[in-house]
């Protein structure tokens, strides 16, 4: 099977931290490098969680630090949702592997530039880190295959009425990707909110008995007792659709839209405005997911979450 | 249920024009006034219109011009929809009437205090005259007991990605209405959009023999082609939906909800932000309309316009 080389950008935080388990369990998939950008926590903090997390998979690949903030907007991070270190819950082994010395946008130029084939940028933050490899080498835009991520939604948003948080926090950089001309899949709360992970899923990974396996379900746990005070029947795995869609993109129901991003607006700062009546007649620019099949993504995350238990990755 | 006071703000507009023979028929409805607005067409035509229709209903209310034009953007108009005239070019006589000099706003205010808090406006184009009313007369939202209007959209819109008609050709009177205390009712294209008439509805209708029911048909003939043209299955009861939920909320789907309209964005002006379940819970001013019986509310529309010998 050839595998799609892959660098994962996220802000670790708990659905990311799932997303990079799910895709270091994956062989449809070779992952180049890692880059942390700021959102859920401070760039510190997702930076250290993102090492926690590849010493706990044994993933050995390049980690490299993001931006400290957002191209343009104000920084603004999400404790309420994962809590004061971004990725609050279970004991996490402590970094057993040092940070590149190069931040994350050299890393990504570094890595695109030297791969023989295209590269698939997976994004479950604000898309800061990629805006600014696009602005800074435009001439790597045909070496990259296509970005998919998580953040927006083309009908309501999250963090405002209108507008959804990975796409709040940065929506310039957002701008920069959906005008790239790069094939894109959007996987925004439009599918994202109907990727639930109910209890008693957590309770099929728990039961799988590994190392992994238990502190995906913890995380797990914590991340829907937030959302069940806003009245979720489970957790909605935002970050791990946009690394399924790679995976296994039978499981997705999709839409071709052209979306822009608003970035200004009393109301409307980061809204992802999709062109659903074709008004503006310009071709679609993004593959926006709107459904999921539920079960089949509970099944991928337990067949592959089991995989800790059978193979220690290297 | 009993009969209340009503206002029509209206832009005929050929909805607007079926909205209004409907409502002739609609005991419920005691029409104070029928106030008209630029937005499909110029103010004075449809002024003009508002005149037609009064004559071929036979109805008896009086009419009051508005504002020619949005608060504080340039007008934009729906003729390439509504054609030039505003009724989609039928060939029906212009009244030489008079209208009164006093202007919508004033007969507004006028007319809410005289019904002690019982009216009720139903707002079926741009809201310049409710703007202008609201900015005029402070105590103008304790004296209205409800606004219905049609506009907006939660998701989507018609004439940006993201907005609609009605509320784009007037973002700042929109959003001054939602603001002003006034419970607000949005019957938006989330609802209107699904009450569609097939042509053969639409034939059936103007087969019942009135000339009335003839004009509901032929008033549509020219949008309807358009609405074709998009894939829709008929053209859309915008207005007439509007008005009926005013009379009977029964066949409809209902949310109390935030809403706000963007008065500032550079993709995203004149949508209506509804806050249906975000983490930042905007203050619950507007009731929303997502869905219809579409079968029932035909069979009403049907029934209604029957009414006319």
């Amino acid at each position: 099977m050839k595998k799609i080389p892959i660098i994962l950008d996220g802000d670790p935080g708990h659905d990311d931290a799932i997303a990079w388990v799910l895709a270091a369990a994956s062989p449809e998939l070779d992952i180049r490098a890692i880059t942390s950008s700021c959102g859920n926590q401070t760039i510190e903090k997702t930076t250290y969680n993102a090492q926690r997390i590849c010493t706990l998979l044994h993933l050995c690949v390049p980690v490299a630090k993001g931006r400290v903030r957002p191209l343009v907007s104000e920084p603004m991070n999400a404790p309420s949702v994962h809590g004061e270190s971004g990725l609050d819950g279970p004991i996490l082994p402590e970094p057993d592997f040092d940070l590149e010395e190069m931040d994350a946008v050299t890393l990504m130029e570094k890595i695109i530039r030297k791969s023989d084939e295209p590269i698939t940028i997976v994004s479950t933050g604000p898309l800061t880190n990629v805006a600014a490899l696009l602005l800074a080498h435009p001439e790597l835009k045909s070496k990259i295959a296509h970005i998919s991520f998580m953040g927006g939604g083309v009908q309501y948003g999250n963090w405002t009425p209108a507008a959804e948080f990975n796409i709040l926090v940065d929506p310039e950089a957002a701008d920069v990707v959906f005008r790239s001309g790069i094939p894109i899949t959007m996987a925004g709360l439009d599918v994202t909110e109907k990727a639930l992970i109910f209890p008693e899923d957590f309770e099929r990974i728990r039961t799988l008995d590994n190392p992994v396996a238990a502190i995906v379900a913890e995380w797990l746990e914590f991340f829907y007792l937030f959302h069940r005070n806003l009245g979720y029947k489970g957790a909605p795995l935002h970050d791990a659709v946009a690394v399924a869609v790679l995976v296994k993109p039978e499981l997705m129901e999709s839409q071709e839209l052209f979306v822009q991003v608003e970035t200004i607006g009393d109301f409307c700062k980061g809204a992802t405005v999709a062109d659903f009546r074709s008004i503006l007649k310009v071709s679609p620019n993004a593959k926006v997911l709107m459904g999921i099949d539920r079960q089949g993504f509970v099944d991928l995350l337990v067949e592959r979450i089991a995989k800790y238990g059978k193979e220690r990755r290297t | 249920m009993k009969c209340f006071p009503v206002i029509i703000d209206c832009d005929p507009g050929v909805d607007d024009a079926a909205a209004l023979l409907l409502a002739k028929q609609m005991p419920e409805l005691d029409i104070r006034a029928v106030t008209t607005v630029a937005g499909n067409v110029g103010v004075d035509q449809t002024t003009v219109n508002a005149l037609r229709i009064r004559a071929a209903s036979g109805a008896a209310y009086p009419i009051f011009a508005g504002a020619d034009k949005p608060l504080f953007r340039e007008r934009i108009d729906a003729s390439a929809f509504h054609g030039e005239d505003g009724l989609g070019g039928v060939a029906y006589p212009v009244p030489k009437e008079e209208i009164p000099a006093e202007k919508a706003w004033d007969a507004i205010y006028r007319i809410a205090k005289e019904c002690n808090g019982e009216l009720v406006l139903i707002a079926i184009g741009p809201l310049t005259n409710i703007g202008i009313a609201l900015a005029k007369y402070k105590e103008l939202p304790q004296l209205v007991k409800k606004a219905v209007i049609m506009g907006g959209a939660a998701v989507g819109g018609n004439v940006t990605p993201c907005a609609e008609f009605n509320i784009y050709a007037d973002p700042h009177a929109a959003d001054m209405l939602f603001c002003s205390g006034i419970p607000v009712y949005m019957c938006g294209l989330d609802v209107t959009m699904k009450a569609f008439v097939t042509p053969e509805e639409l034939d059936e209708i103007g087969a019942l023999g009135s000339s009335q029911a003839k004009l509901f048909r032929e008033v549509f003939q020219m949008g309807q082609k358009k609405y074709l043209e998009w894939g829709m299955k008929g053209v859309a009861l915008h207005d007439p939906l509007a008005l009926y939920y005013a009379v009977d909320d029964s066949i409809f789907e209902t949310h109390h909800v935030g809403i706000r309209v963007e008065t500032k964005g550079a993709l995203t002006l004149g949508k209506t932000v509804t806050d249906l379940y975000s983490d930042k819970q905007m203050e619950h001013n507007a009731y929303i309309v997502m869905d219809v019986n579409r079968e029932v509310f035909l069979q009403k529309v049907m029934e209604l316009m029957k009414k006319y010998d």
